[in-house]
């Protein structure tokens, strides 16, 4: 069809078909454009501008950037923010692949299984945040009182507020989180699609059980790792203000330590009313999320393998 | 040959008993969650025993009594009808094309929706922020229903993989009988892509009645509360002292907030994998 450019009836069908393609798109167009594209350029103008949260506002140039690159808040919110998404991205992928992987072994009560593993994923991140600060809570906090039962001593640590074990507690939780969830449903689905003679022929080789995830397995299901580590990033970007806002609170205790960039927007835009300067912040989280899309970009292109 | 089967059977036993440990950790937020609201503030502080000593109804009846319970409900409905339906029917719309026809300009439609998907929507809640302040939307749900109905890429994208499964000449075939470009996609894509429906309304259901950044940001007063906001902010404090944090309540009002997902699970799981295509995800 679309070798006989020259016919004129072939040419008009051409320019309907395009038409009605378009007419198809159109919702997602206008979308993009007034909730994307402008907020884009709007955040960068805003970023150039002393706005409070009153609507009033002047143009101050590069101000906000100068400020915000002498400030240590920021710097160190930016390296929380850094750590936090890789560490995330890598932890929740990991698990979710596991519970997949044991999900996908057929056996008795699996629906059950399968309930107890997804569960956790739908119910409100807020509601994990609860449960979790009571559950690490120092006095009559669950895992105290687990490792007390199993060690016999007298456990009272602080988990989310003593500064070693912060992080072993913010990263336990997000294995609870919607993200993991979802990533299990696609890595179960894909691993469904694993042809089944590979495993019979790694049998008949003797190959380990190990041996068979890391040479079969892995190398068929890596577009979907691919794919979740994008989403696992953009959900450590995004949903990392709804797991520790409720968590640990928009300065991020202890000492910052989990104050991600989404949180210190937050506080400087409706705690110190500082929208312009809360727009240079937004563009710095906009960059971060721009290099680590091009970044995973970058390592897929290597180690992604394609079925034709 | 009888070693090899007993191995293959230690094999599987420990497979089960790994799945039961996982699911014990996997499912112990939610009875810790469940068993706290059932304690009376007292206990709460002082045990943690997940088995409550004096059992207690106190807690649920705090928030029935004591807050706009049913109005926090409306409202968390609301949002979650309106930008689930929203999204629905105008991602199904954009997916079709996309996966369907051949047209100028595709590929790069289909490259900047992948992109977007990558930008996280907080960084851009500020300028939107800015942006329905001024088209005076603040303080209500449209900002957040109102976008939905412009399609969401992730949704797009997996509509578009689904499609992509049906055979083509089930399309031809509908031409054949006369059917157009429309008629294609209600007779024939929509009817064979029930599961993919039923998925990411399920699981766009269960986002916003989870979402708890974007009312936080776009809604302050308690007449469009979601249930997350009034989780954070009216169930919080005792009421005579600010300084308490009632948490058997909360623990009740997220015992409350935790069944709908729970029953919406129980009726959609059988599409949930189903309903996810994965293969072909480079095409």
């Amino acid at each position: 069809m679309a070798n006989n450019k020259g016919s004129k009836p072939a040419k008009d069908k051409r320019i309907k078909n395009n038409l009605t393609a378009y007419a198809f798109c159109a919702p997602w167009f206008i979308g993009f454009i007034c909730f994307t594209l402008f907020p884009i350029g709007f955040m960068f103008v805003v970023s150039l501008t002393d706005r409070k949260l009153n609507g009033l506002s002047k143009f101050v140039g590069l101000l906000n950037y100068k400020n915000m690159f002498s400030s240590p808040t920021f710097w160190n919110s930016l390296k929380v923010t850094i750590m936090f998404t890789i560490i995330m991205m890598v932890v929740t992928t990991i698990w979710a692949v596991i519970l997949a992987m044991l999900l996908n072994h057929k056996q008795r009560f699996n629906g059950i299984f399968q309930f107890c593993y997804f569960l956790p994923s739908v119910i409100p991140t807020v509601a994990l945040a609860y449960a979790f600060r009571t559950i690490f809570g120092k006095e009559a906090g669950l895992l105290n009182a687990v490792i007390s039962i199993f060690t016999g001593k007298n456990t009272s640590i602080n988990w989310l507020y003593d500064t070693r074990t912060v992080y072993f507690a913010v990263f336990f939780i997000t294995l609870f989180i919607y993200n993991t969830g979802q990533m299990m449903l696609t890595f179960r689905s894909g691993l469904n699609d694993v042809p089944r003679e590979l495993y019979e022929a790694c049998d008949l080789d003797g190959a380990s059980a190990l041996r068979k995830f890391f040479s079969v397995t892995l190398p068929m299901i890596s577009p979907i790792v691919l794919f979740n580590a994008v989403m696992g990033c953009v959900s450590a970007l995004n949903g990392s203000f709804a797991l520790l806002y409720p968590l640990t609170g928009e300065s991020g205790d202890p000492n910052g330590m989990t104050q991600v960039l989404s949180l210190l927007i937050y506080k400087e835009a409706f705690s110190n009313m500082k929208v312009g300067y809360a727009s240079a912040l937004s563009v710095i989280l906009f960059i971060v999320a721009c290099v680590f899309g091009i970044g995973i970009f970058a390592v897929s292109k290597k180690t992604v393998y394609y079925e034709n | 040959m009888y070693s090899a089967k007993a191995k293959k059977r230690a094999g599987r036993i420990s497979i089960l008993i790994l799945k039961i440990i996982v699911a014990f950790i996997m499912f112990s937020p939610i009875i810790w969650v469940f068993s706290g609201s059932f304690k009376t503030l007292t206990e709460f502080t002082t045990s943690s025993n997940i088995i409550p000593k004096n059992f207690t109804w106190e807690n649920f009846r705090y928030i029935f009594n004591n807050s706009n319970y049913f109005l926090y409900v409306r409202n968390t409905v609301l949002l979650m009808g309106g930008a689930t339906l929203g999204t629905l029917i105008s991602s199904s719309l954009v997916a079709y094309p996309l996966a369907r026809m051949e047209f100028a300009g595709k590929n790069v439609i289909f490259a900047i929706i992948v992109g977007t998907m990558m930008i996280p929507n907080i960084a851009l809640i500020i300028p939107q922020y800015i942006m329905f302040g001024k088209i005076g939307w603040l303080d209500s749900l449209l900002p957040m229903i109102i976008p939905a109905c412009f399609a969401y890429p992730y949704n797009v994208f997996l509509f578009r993989q689904f499609f992509r499964s049906i055979p083509k000449e089930l399309d031809e075939s509908a031409y054949i009988d006369g059917c157009s470009k429309m008629g294609v996609f209600f007779k024939v894509l929509v009817p064979l892509s029930k599961p993919t429906f039923a998925t990411i309304g399920v699981l766009s259901c269960v986002f916003w009645w989870n979402e708890l950044t974007q009312p936080v940001f776009y809604i302050n007063s308690d007449q469009w509360r979601t249930l997350t906001i009034a989780l954070m902010t009216t169930f919080m404090y005792t009421s005579g002292n600010a300084f308490v944090i009632n948490w058997p309540s909360i623990m009740a009002a997220c015992t409350l907030m935790i069944i709908p997902p729970m029953i919406l699970y129980l009726c959609g799981s059988r599409f949930l994998v189903e309903g996810i295509k994965t293969s072909g995800l480079k095409g």
